[in-house]
Parts: C-alpha cells; structure tokens; sequence
C-alpha cells in the first residue's frame, strides 16, 4: 500500500470574507508520517490561516485540502477530530471542563477511544501535570494552562498535529517538555505541522521548513537552510556559535553542537 | 517617587489556594526596563496586575500591603482615576485586549485617546505615528478582529503607545511576534524608557530581554528571590535553580560543563560573543 500523506493541500487559494485580499494563494503541499514541518514567516503572512484550512475551521476558496487522504470539503472540525488534533494559539481558549483531567479526557471519550484513562494520564505526565489532574484549569499560571490544552490535543492520539506557536510564553522547562512530547509524536509515526517564531523549537524538534509570505511558499527547505532566513525566526544561540567554530549544517542541535564544541576545545587544549 | 514602590505587596486569588504574590517589597524607578521573570507561578504577571490595579479589580481576590503607582495608590478608585490614561498594560493575550468595537484598526488605536476627550487632530496625528511605530500602517483600514495573531499583537501595542503613557506594564508582550517584531518593539521600550518611563516586561524570554533591560528581578513562590544587573545574574550559574532567567548561550555552557569539567568557571558566558571569546 503506498504511503497516505496525513495532509495534502492541492492547489489552495482563500480569501477572508470582505478582506479585499487573499490570505493564502495557490499553496500546494504534503505532509507525511512521521515528518516534523514548521510553518514560518513574518506576522500576517497567512501561517494560522493555512493550519485552520488544514483544520476545516475553513474551506479552501479555490483548490483543496486532505486529511488522510480525504478532502475537507463539506466537512467540520469534529469530524476532522479523530484524524487532527489543534492546538490554538491561545490555547487557553481551549479550556472549559472544571478539572484538567475532565479537560483532557473531553475530546478521547468523545470520539469513543479504548482506554481513555491511560491516554489522560500518559499525556498528562508527558507535561508533567499528572499533580494537577483534579485541579480547575484557570487555577494554573498562563504557561500550564497551555501545556493542559496541549495535553489534551496528544490524548486524542491523532496523526497529525496542528500547533500554532506551542512554545510561545512558556518557560525554558515547558519548552522542553512540548520540544519531547513533539519527538515522541513523532517517533511513533505521527505528523507534526507547527507555527513558530521560537527558533530553537524549530531547530530541535522539526526537519523541514516551508516559509510563507503575503500567502505563498517562498522556500520549502531543510531547518537549518531556513532559519534567520525572511520572517523565519533566527537560529539559537548555539547554532551560532557551533557554526563559528566550523561545525557542519548537521552539528548545529543542542546535543550535536555540545559535542562538537567541546571537542574541538579538546583538541586546542592538546594542540 | 516617579515609579512603582511596594511594600509587603500579598496577593491571593479566590479562596483558600496559595498566595500569588506573598510580601514583595520592590522600588522600580522610572527611566529604566525592569525585567520580571520566574517559573509559572511564580508572581510575575500577578505583580504586574497588582500595580495597576487591575487585581483585584478585574481578577477577583484579596490584596494586602501597599502600592504606589506614580505616587498614587491603584488598589484606590480615586487613585486608578488619576492614573487613568497614564499606564498601559499589556495582557499576554492579545486578542481580549481588542475593544471589541471598533472597526478599522486606526479606529481601535484611536479608542482610548478618544474616551479621554483628546482633539480630533491630535488623535489622528498619534495614531498615525503609533502605527507607523509598530510597523502596522498598511493594515489601518482592516478590521482588528480579522489580524493574525501576530498582527494583532502589533496593534494592541500601537493602541498604548498612541497615549505616551508614564507606565509600560507588559506581559509577555513578545509572545505572537515576529523576529523583526521582536526587535522593533525591544527598541521602543528602551526608548520609553529613555524618554523617562517606567517599563516594566515580565518574560521568560531570557535571550530578548538580555538585550534591552536593565534591571532582572528573579521571582519565585510570590516573592522576589534575586535582584539586580541582567548580566550579573544571568552569568550566575546558581540562578538556573530558580529554572527562570537563562539564555540560550548560558543553557549551552551549562552543558558543556556538565560533559567536561574544564569548561567549568565561575561566569557563565551570556551571549554569543562572551562564549567565542571564550572557546575561539
């Protein structure tokens, strides 16, 4: 059997009612198992647009859009639940059960999902939250609070996941711990498509880039090709300093450039 | 004092939990950018809202201590009145800072200093160069609620610039925007700053606000835990206990230390070019 792509969009243009201009014009793209893309470019290039489409929270005005293989066409957002899962970017805005564990646990039980329970507290302890489950979510600070609803997209167990700036406002630590949720995601054969200006969340949890602007692809490359590149964010600082001490496009992660570095030094110290 | 100066600031939100700020005895001068940061929970934005007077007003909860907000008290309806078109704040969430009726986004940044009763020709000359400012021109005549994240942001800091205001209390106010964003809104606020504000930005992003702020107060549990120049204490290695206020350069040497003890040192270098000088 070939291989489905989680998400294809096929010639798509949208235009917002009234806007006068488009937001997006004939994007074509595919997203497969398994791979980590991230959506980039500067503000208003139509980056939150393209995953609603992805979402069927629109409809494309001209060309079409896939979820696994089926067009969106006529279709909502929950039907689309089993196959997607959103994260918005205010994420908080997700949240309405009285406890984070029922706010978790909403969106498996709806879609009829075997062990629900497992599902909550796996994703609950990925986030490490697994000490607030019975705890009222707007009792959380901001940047917890969107790490629950975040949990709540990965306990849906869906392919594909739609994140629109899952690292923004969140602490080094959160930023951590969604950067290895994603890698897990992905590991078990799951697609990520992710809006980010977080450079090091681009670079450390995601292989290929697609930067957008005023509504079409300028560049579908590699990570490391895109960063700093036209609204794309720049890369972190230790790519930077990898790259001035000579490392290669690949030893340009945190673990890579670690090694690198402190090779290198080494071998002055010998020298 | 021109400023923000608290003693024993205590807050708590509804019944019963634990307190958000618990007796914070700060002065922040005007002319400077003060950068708040801390682990979720820690107080950060709690301080923030507290100094304006929009908790309890808004959030709900008891306070307790006291407040001085260019020597009036916030937590006081005559005194929020006499700040009233003064201080901006600006909420981590964009969108439900949006007035909600305004139609054109030069009519959103016009809100305010319309409800204060400004001369027409006065607003539109503020306005004009408050959007221009944020880089936001080219969408004056859009509807605010149809921006992007990003571009809504923008606007909403437009719509406090166009005041002048003697106080910047900011949230996270970086969160949807774009690197060049980023830069552009770093060069305002030290800018205000400049012309003698009092900017306050409580962040978690160590590596933008290394570049601009001049005072780092570290929180922790509702109270203040270290205080002082940004690139003293980012170069601490015990500040990382706190798990706030660590750039991205000193995370990476942290790092290298952990895998060879010879790149250990009492500094941890701060940005880039303090850590190639060091491993060049």
């Amino acid at each position: 059997m070939a291989v489905t792509a989680l998400l294809e969009f096929d010639r798509v243009g949208f235009a917002y009612r009234g806007a006068g201009v488009s937001a997006v014009t004939d994007i074509t793209l595919s997203v497969s198992a398994g791979e980590g893309v991230a959506l980039l470019g500067p503000n208003g290039a139509g980056k939150t647009t393209l995953l609603r489409l992805a979402m069927a929270l629109l409809h494309p005005t001209s060309g079409d859009v896939r979820v696994s293989g089926r067009s969106t066409r006529g279709r909502m957002p929950e039907d689309l639940a089993g196959d997607a899962g959103f994260l918005f970017q205010q994420p908080e805005h997700q949240l309405f059960a009285s406890t984070v564990g029922e706010d978790v646990a909403f969106g498996p039980r709806r879609l009829g999902r075997a062990n629900v329970d497992a599902a909550v507290s796996e994703a609950l302890e990925a986030l490490e939250l697994g000490d607030v489950r019975s705890v009222h979510p707007y009792d959380l600070p901001a940047p917890r609070r969107r790490l629950v609803a975040l949990a709540g997209v990965l306990a849906l167990r869906a392919g594909l996941l739609l994140l629109d700036e899952p690292t923004s406002g969140l602490d080094r630590r959160s930023r951590r711990l969604v950067r290895q949720a994603v890698a897990r995601h992905r590991a078990l054969g799951g697609a990520v498509l992710a809006v980010s200006h977080d450079g090091e969340f681009v670079l450390e949890a995601l292989d290929r880039a697609i930067i957008l602007d005023r509504g079409s692809t300028i560049q579908d490359s590699s990570v490391p090709r895109a960063l700093g590149v036209h609204g794309a964010p720049p890369a972190p600082a230790w790519a930077e300093i990898a790259a001035a001490l000579g490392a290669p496009a690949e030893s340009r992660r945190f673990e890579p450039a670690v090694e690198f570095v402190s090779m290198r030094c080494r071998e002055r110290r010998h020298a | 004092m021109k400023g923000l100066e608290t003693a024993s600031l205590g807050f708590q939100y509804g019944e019963g939990g634990p307190a958000a700020l618990d007796g914070v005895s700060v002065a922040l001068a005007s002319g400077a950018v003060s950068w708040l940061t801390g682990a979720p929970g820690a107080g950060t934005s709690t301080l923030l809202l507290a100094a304006c007077g929009l908790a309890p007003q808004y959030t709900g909860g008891v306070v307790s201590g006291s407040c001085r907000l260019l020597d009036e008290d916030p937590q006081t309806a005559e005194g929020r009145a006499r700040l009233s078109g003064r201080v901006a704040y600006v909420s981590a969430d964009p969108a439900s800072q949006l007035s909600g009726i305004a139609e054109t986004v030069v009519r959103e940044v016009a809100f305010a200093p319309a409800n204060l009763g400004w001369p027409r020709e006065r607003i539109d000359l503020a306005a004009g160069a408050a959007l221009d400012r944020m880089e936001v021109s080219h969408l004056s005549s859009r509807l605010p609620a149809s921006l992007s994240g990003g571009e809504q942001q923008r606007v909403v800091i437009a719509s406090m610039l166009v005041l002048s205001p003697e106080v910047w209390l900011l949230d996270e106010p970086g969160s949807a925007l774009d690197a060049r964003g980023r830069a552009t809104l770093a060069a305002i606020l030290a800018d205000e700053a400049r012309r003698g504000a009092l900017v306050v930005v409580a962040s978690e992003d160590a590596d933008w606000l290394a570049g601009f702020a001049d005072r780092l107060i570290v929180m922790a549990g509702g109270r203040i835990v270290r205080d002082g120049v940004p690139a003293d204490l980012l170069a601490d290695p015990a500040l990382a206990v706190t798990g706030a206020g660590s750039t991205a350069v000193a995370d990476f040497a942290r790092a290298l230390a952990e895998r060879d003890p010879a790149f250990e040192s009492g500094r941890l270098p701060v940005t880039v070019a303090d850590a190639l000088e060091r491993w060049q």
